[in-house]
């Protein structure tokens, strides 16, 4: 019952789904702030070359050293968007130039090869892994087993955020100045809100979860370190945060139909059943246009919309 | 506030202001727009700090370095355009910034108390509603609420009707003397004559930066408001005028004019208007009631949503400029830098901004810059625009020479009808002389002006007739020589010419 | 939390600005480039040196940094076009392939039957059509419903990049060469249609880089010397002053991207015909000219000759990265070197916008 096809898409879902989501969660907490990360897939790549490096150095046992790699991931994705913040909140550049800036700069023909090079990571497999758990040994339950069970412990992390990050957004004060200041910065400042500790607090904080993401695939999916290895996650997950329409829940379940879609097609054709697999692919990009469309006419805008001053730098009226 | 003075770049906004307001009274600050009353309020909300002068409550000096000061000590504004964020329901907005609000919101227990203020006050407002479903009458009411919640003693309120239907005037009217009545303070700013006289206890009028008195309301009328607001019959010079106007053939005309503001609600209501060959007809009125629309309906900036214009008889397209300037409209904005030029472009370019599709500065799609260049060279001689070249950016010229190079093109383009929009705002004296002998001299060759300015001397000295805006309707219409500086203070602040309120 | 320096917008942007700044940036991002080098144990001046070797000195250096240059080039310009006017086309990357899609299926059907040249036209011509049309969808999105154009083109140039895919190696389409069972490719246009090259002084000059440089001068002139081009000034100037002039906004976004669009499928149309010969699916996806078209694009500061140098410029980088990859030279040096220009490229903009004031105003607060 286990081997059923419905039951690895789904197992797979989550596991692939799971980076997506972390790297998402980020762009949603940036991005409710106001400001745009375009830099995320690079960012990814420096945390997950952050770890692989932190993996195979930091001595000590495998618990303390895969626990060391994702810090130094999550760390590294941090400093990463620190550059962006200070691009884009304090000197106000464009903020879609400075997102790409920094894809590039770190990305799979940039910093994060760099540094795979220097380093060696690439020579040797990853040992020290996070690997899949078995979870009260109940990783064989029949279809909730392999389902739910059976994940890392990053994924079951990814749960107990989703239900920190929606509390902190919508029933906290702090999660309601946050969004003040995305959808209007002259409103929030005139009440007295910092809108620039904000803007900083969060875009690193996005980095963070996009180093955390990075980890996700050098140490969970792959256990070698690639170049580019995150393929496109970090484009994806900006598209998923829209179609999350910014909020961590159905965020997450995006998260997961995208990592469904990922792994579907080479799961069908593993199991020889002739399916399109570049219309799959080319579903969620797709759905993300029209989702867009969507959310921008006048009705959806106000209720389901992006946070109004997304995008634009945030400049004070003088005294 | 005591001796309050506060320096602008090119302009004192309070020029040695006194204002006494006791407590458990609705004071009024009563002037026209420049008067000062913004700035006034402003320092005593703590958004800019005086120059001069000293601000006491209850006799203790205070100062205030942010608006949170100022909350602190008991006074709240609610501003003109409001501080919401329209995603956000009520309460949200009610407690944003709160800085000793719990962690956890209790979105119940400020839906409570925001229930039980609006109940006391009359202000009904839903606290799950959301800002954008709410009328504009209903979002005052929440930025009334914010100031309360905070625990504010003094309110001030900063032309709260300018967007408001009558009805919700005096709801809102209601609202004041209940607060009042329980013992809190409302500094009430305004234009409006018959407003001020019904809800105030006691007005003080601001005039040019100073204060002209303070009155009783019992004492007081509206009369007497207005010639203080407005100032004593100053011997103004009219123009002369060596060619008169011929009224009987008609350059302009405007029927049952309407037309939507930028926010959807109605600016223009039912306007209808004509200008003569050669005449200049003065709009008067306080900014903000409906000047701007009722300029760009005309230059075809903004779609009518129901009546015509004509210009000499042809129809214009409701909101095509290209059609308004085919037909020989031209339009001095407001707005200098920002709508009427590219204010990065070069002189040059701004010259032929409206006129760079014609046969003589393009061919073939293709810009004929020697041509574009030559009638820049011309009109900058004949204008006398001070300018290093044709290709100097034109926000780096002085404010003067900036109008003189709209003058040069909206003049060059022989127009028959022309809206001039706050002609001489903030110009020196003697750019303003040549502004307005340029006005007099297009007029003597035919054009028909549209002369909408807030400066009322302005207008009686050059206008042949005047018409009054208020609240987006035309009020009132005299002939200049018979116009009567008190009357139409009175007009302007929406009184009717009997001197009751309406 | 009161900063110590605050940024005062300049009214007066010097003339010399306009060259120093990017100059300025490059230096800059050398610097920076080589701490990172010498932090992780590298020479830089044994590096650049050796980079500056296989770039730019000798013929044949020159020859492969302008083939290299020739596509970004086209890429520049689309985004420059765009930028422009406030409008932030990143699809660049798609339109290069759907221009390259459009431009190979010319030349399989008219490459036996015309001469060069006039397959060259059609070429360039399917080219500029399928990249314009694609990027024009962007413009309607934009224009009509307001969509923002950023995240738009950017999923676009993923539905350009399975479509790739799916021609090349999910289907047996026109596109694939049927001989390719076991590993493949695309069929390749007769040596007819092949583009031609020139030889100046030792110098392998492609008739598509001739191409770019007619391009750049052409836009040059749109924007500098015709009315469509002063409209567009204006609209990204004042939007206010343009409704004020009569200046139709909305078309004029649509045609904008479209020509951007244009632009890149044309360097697509360029891709194939001077250079692959054939629709590489895997090559041009690896390539990535499309975004590097942008950092040329800010380095440029957005004026089509200048973009046309700075090509050149990046395109002798990344040749140089790919003759060098070896055991001894590090990987990633380029994407890197690229990722330093463009942030000291728009660290440099914002110089150009503002002057650095020391804040004065803590001082008066505290008395």
């Amino acid at each position: 019952m286990n081997s059923n096809i419905f039951v690895i898409i789904a197992s797979s879902a989550i596991f692939y789904g799971t980076p997506l989501f972390f790297a998402a969660l980020g762009g949603i907490f940036t991005e409710r702030s106001g400001v745009l990360n375009l830099g995320v897939e690079g960012t990814m790549l420096l945390g997950g070359v952050s770890g692989a490096w932190a993996s195979q150095h930091v001595p000590g046992s495998a618990w303390f050293t895969v626990l060391a790699a994702i810090i130094i991931g999550v760390a590294a994705g941090a400093l990463t968007s620190t550059l962006l913040a200070f691009l884009c909140v304090t000197l106000r550049t464009n903020q879609t130039v400075a997102g790409l800036a920094i894809t590039i700069f770190a990305g799979g023909v940039g910093l994060s090869s760099y540094f795979a090079n220097i380093w060696k990571v690439a020579e040797d497999p990853v040992d020290r892994q996070v690997r899949r758990l078995d979870v009260l040994g109940w990783a064989d339950a029949p279809v909730v087993g392999p389902i739910l069970f059976n994940q890392t412990i990053l994924t079951y992390l990814s749960w107990v955020l989703v239900v920190l990050a929606s509390v902190y957004l919508f029933r906290t004060r702090f999660g309601l100045q946050l969004r003040a200041v995305g959808e209007s910065p002259q409103t929030a400042d005139a009440m007295g809100i910092n809108v620039v500790k904000y803007r900083y607090l969060h875009t690193i904080l996005g980095g963070a979860l996009a180093g955390l993401g990075g980890v996700y695939y050098s140490l969970a999916i792959v256990p070698t370190w690639v170049d580019g290895m995150t393929k496109g996650a970090g484009w994806i997950a900006i598209a998923l945060v829209i179609f999350g329409f910014w909020r961590p829940s159905i965020t997450l379940i995006g998260a997961y139909l995208f990592g469904a879609l990922q792994s579907l097609s080479s799961t069908l054709k593993a199991r020889n059943v002739q399916v399109s697999g570049d219309v799959l692919d080319a579903l969620p990009f797709f759905m993300t246009i029209v989702v867009l469309v969507l959310v921008s006419t006048r009705f959806a805008h106000r209720r389901l919309g992006a946070p109004a001053a997304l995008g634009v730098p945030y400049e004070r009226e003088e005294r | 506030m005591t001796g309050i003075v506060k320096r602008f770049p090119g302009v004192v906004a309070n020029d040695g202001v006194d204002v006494d307001i006791r407590a458990g009274e609705v004071h009024a600050l009563l002037g026209e727009n420049g008067a000062g009353k913004s700035t006034l309020s402003n320092i005593l909300t703590g958004l800019y700090r005086p120059d001069e002068g000293t601000v006491e409550i209850d006799g203790r000096a205070m100062q205030f370095s942010s608006p949170r000061d100022a909350l602190d000590a008991g006074i709240g504004m609610v501003h003109q355009h409001f501080r919401l964020v329209s995603t956000f329901t009520v309460a949200e907005n009610v407690v944003l910034g709160e800085s000793d609000s719990p962690f956890m919101m209790d979105q119940s227990r400020v839906a409570q108390q925001v229930e039980e203020l609006s109940n006391r006050y009359g202000l009904a407002v839903d606290p799950s509603a959301r800002i954008w479903q709410l009328s504009v009458g209903e979002q005052q009411r929440v930025e009334i609420v914010k100031v309360l919640y905070r625990g504010a003693k003094v309110l001030i309120l900063d032309e709260p009707t300018a967007v408001l239907t009558p009805i919700e005037a005096d709801a809102l009217f209601k609202t004041l003397r209940a607060m009042v009545a329980e013992g809190r303070t409302v500094i009430f700013i305004s234009h409006k004559l018959d407003e001020v006289m019904k809800v105030s206890d006691r007005v003080t009028v601001l005039r040019g930066g100073k204060t002209v008195g303070t009155v009783e309301t019992v004492n007081t009328n509206t009369r007497e408001l207005a010639s203080l607001m407005v100032g004593r019959s100053v011997e103004f010079n009219r123009v002369a005028r060596s060619i008169p106007a011929d009224v009987s053939q008609t350059v302009l005309s405007l029927r049952g004019v309407s037309a939507r503001d930028d926010r959807g609600r109605d600016a223009l209501h039912d306007i209808s208007l004509t200008v003569g060959r050669g005449e200049i007809v003065g709009v008067a009125g306080v900014a903000g009631n409906g000047q701007r629309e009722l300029a760009e309906a005309i230059s075809g900036m903004r779609a009518l949503s129901s009546g015509h214009i004509d210009v000499a008889g042809e129809h214009v397209q409701s909101g095509r400029a290209r059609s308004a300037i085919a037909k020989g409209i031209a339009h001095i904005p407001e707005d200098r830098l920002h709508t009427g030029l590219a204010s990065s472009h070069s002189v040059e370019d701004n010259l032929a901004l409206k006129n760079y599709r014609s046969s003589s500065l393009s061919k073939f799609r293709v810009l004929r810059r020697k041509a574009i260049r030559a009638q820049a060279t011309d009109l900058v001689q004949n204008y006398d625009v001070k300018t290093p070249d044709t290709v100097t950016p034109v926000r780096l010229l002085s404010g003067g020479n900036v109008q003189k190079v709209l003058l040069a093109r909206e003049f060059s383009s022989l127009p028959k009808v022309l809206i001039a929009a706050s002609p001489t705002r903030g110009l020196d004296v003697g750019a303003i002389e040549t502004v307005r002998a340029r006005l007099v001299d297009a007029a003597e060759r035919g054009v028909g002006i549209l002369l909408i300015s807030e400066d009322l001397d302005e207008i009686m000295s050059l206008a042949d007739r005047i018409v009054v805006m208020y609240e987006g309707r035309l009020v009132d219409e005299v002939a200049a020589e018979s116009a009567d500086r008190e009357r139409l203070g009175l007009t302007m602040g929406g009184s009717t010419v009997s001197g009751g309120a309406r | 939390m009161k900063s110590p320096v605050r940024f005062e917008r300049r009214l007066e942007q010097p003339k010399w600005l306009n060259w120093a700044i990017p100059v300025v940036s490059l230096i800059a991002a050398l610097v920076l480039g080589a701490i990172v080098l010498l932090a992780t144990g590298k020479n830089p001046l044994d590096v650049y040196s050796r980079i500056f070797e296989r770039g730019f000195a000798g013929t044949r250096a020159l020859s492969g940094s302008i083939k290299t240059a020739t596509p970004l080039a086209f890429t520049g310009l689309c985004a420059a076009i765009a930028f422009r006017m406030g409008l932030i086309n990143i699809g660049g990357e798609g339109q290069f392939y759907m221009g390259a899609v459009g431009a190979t299926w010319a030349g399989l059907v008219f490459g036996g039957d015309l001469p060069t040249g006039a397959v060259v036209i059609v070429m360039a011509l399917s080219g500029m059509v399928c990249g314009g049309l694609y990027a024009a969808i962007v413009g309607v999105l934009r224009a009509k419903f307001n969509t923002n154009e950023i995240i738009t083109s950017l999923m676009m140039n993923y539905l350009a990049a399975i479509f790739l895919n799916y021609l090349i190696y999910n289907s047996a389409s026109y596109w694939r060469d049927p001989e390719s069972r076991n590993f493949p490719a695309g069929k390749p246009i007769p040596d007819r249609a092949d583009w031609n090259f020139y030889e100046v002084g030792g110098i392998k000059i492609p008739l598509s880089f001739l191409i770019a440089i007619l391009a750049a001068a052409a836009i040059w002139v749109l924007y500098k010397r015709t009315r469509f081009g002063f409209e567009v000034g204006v609209i990204a100037d004042s939007p206010k002053a343009a409704r004020y002039a009569g200046i139709r906004t909305t078309s004029t976004i649509v045609i904008v991207l479209a020509l951007s669009g244009a632009l890149a499928g044309l360097g697509g149309a360029a891709d194939v015909g001077n250079f692959r010969g054939l629709l590489d699916s895997k090559g041009l996806q690896m390539s990535g000219y499309g975004y590097t078209g942008i950092v040329v694009a800010a380095l440029a500061r957005l004026n089509p000759i200048s973009t046309v140098v700075v090509a050149v410029l990046i395109g002798g980088l990344t040749n140089a990265g790919f003759a060098l990859q070896g055991p001894d030279f590090p990987s990633g040096l380029v994407g890197t070197l690229q990722g330093l220009i463009l942030f000291t490229a728009v660290a440099g903009e914002v110089l150009v916008k503002y002057r650095i004031r020391r804040n004065r105003r803590a001082a008066a607060v505290l008395a």
